[in-house]
């Protein structure tokens, strides 16, 4: 008994005490912390506007800063003039008949990527956008979906908290009937002393006047 | 030598000349190392050519160019017999 008046004069110094003694659990569970092992990769980093930038569309951009500080902006294309001029005068590159054929290929392949490049990648972008929309439709649509049935959990919460009105109502109702049961009992003992105390007087009544003829 | 403490896991650019038989002799040859290096070279250039949301002709053409230049050298043996001069 004397531990429970020190805990409370305790409790009653150090309100605040009390309270984390009472969220302590809570608050460790709280920040706990899952070790998973491997750091998670959502939410993925989104895609990357456009690739690593390549010049002539053979050599990445990478090479040509590689060589700036060396040789300067003409740097590469003289790199690349001697070695073709190298190849050609050593036969290294042997030229046969398949040159020529490789020649016009390559010739009409760079006509074609210059004239309609640009048209083809606006295709290849509205499919894309079309992608995704439909998969951002149904992520709406889920989102939508969660949201309404969330609205709705609340509202009945909201409606649990009403309930006690309904309680109250049943509670003067049957305060009510039993009022008027009590009411209508009382009254009916009321009238039924009366009926007998009235039959006595009346009887009474009786027996004098009876007397009274007589005599 | 105090470099060659650190030297296995420098890149290439950081290695100094005299270093590299070493640097190389340092790679594991396992069969499952060299199958990541693979994977993570094309990853590499998959995601910084091709997986991006306006990818050019760049991402093909280069692959096609590596292809071409692949085949030539197999073929230049026999190329070597069709040279146009003896002597150069």
């Amino acid at each position: 008994m004397l531990s429970r008046v020190v805990f409370s004069a305790a409790a009653a110094a150090a309100p605040c005490l009390k309270n984390a003694a009472l969220l302590g659990p809570g608050i460790l569970q709280a920040t706990r912390i899952f070790h998973t092992g491997r750091p998670s990769l959502a939410p993925v980093p989104p895609l990357p506007e456009h690739g690593g930038k390549v010049r002539l569309g053979l050599i990445p951009e990478e090479f040509f800063q590689f060589l700036y500080p060396k040789t300067g902006v003409t740097g590469p294309y003289v790199l690349g003039t001697g070695l073709i001029l190298y190849f050609l005068s050593k036969e290294i590159y042997v030229i046969t008949a398949e040159t020529f054929s490789a020649i016009s290929t390559i010739g009409l392949l760079i006509y074609v990527v210059k004239k309609y490049g640009a048209s083809i990648g606006e295709f290849a972008d509205k499919l894309n956008e079309q992608k995704i929309a439909q998969l951002e439709e149904v992520k709406q649509a889920s989102i939508k979906q969660i949201q309404d049935a969330i609205d709705m959990e609340k509202s009945q919460q909201a409606l649990v908290h009403k309930r006690h009105y309904l309680f109250d109502v049943q509670r003067n109702n049957i305060a009510m009937a039993l009022e008027l049961t009590y009411r209508e009992r009382l009254h009916r003992v009321y009238k039924e002393v009366k009926n007998r105390l009235d039959y006595h007087i009346s009887v009474q009544n009786m027996m004098s006047l009876k007397s009274k003829s007589r005599q | 030598m105090a470099s060659v403490i650190q030297v296995k896991e420098k890149k290439l650019m950081d290695v100094q000349l005299g270093e590299l038989p070493s640097w190389i002799l340092m790679w594991d040859f396992t069969p499952k190392s060299i199958a990541g290096a693979f994977q993570r070279g094309y990853y590499r250039y998959y995601n910084k050519y091709v997986n991006v949301k306006k990818g050019g002709i760049a991402g093909m053409s280069m692959v096609l160019a590596a292809y071409v230049l692949f085949n030539y050298c197999r073929c230049y043996k026999e190329l070597k017999h069709e040279q146009l001069r003896k002597y150069h």
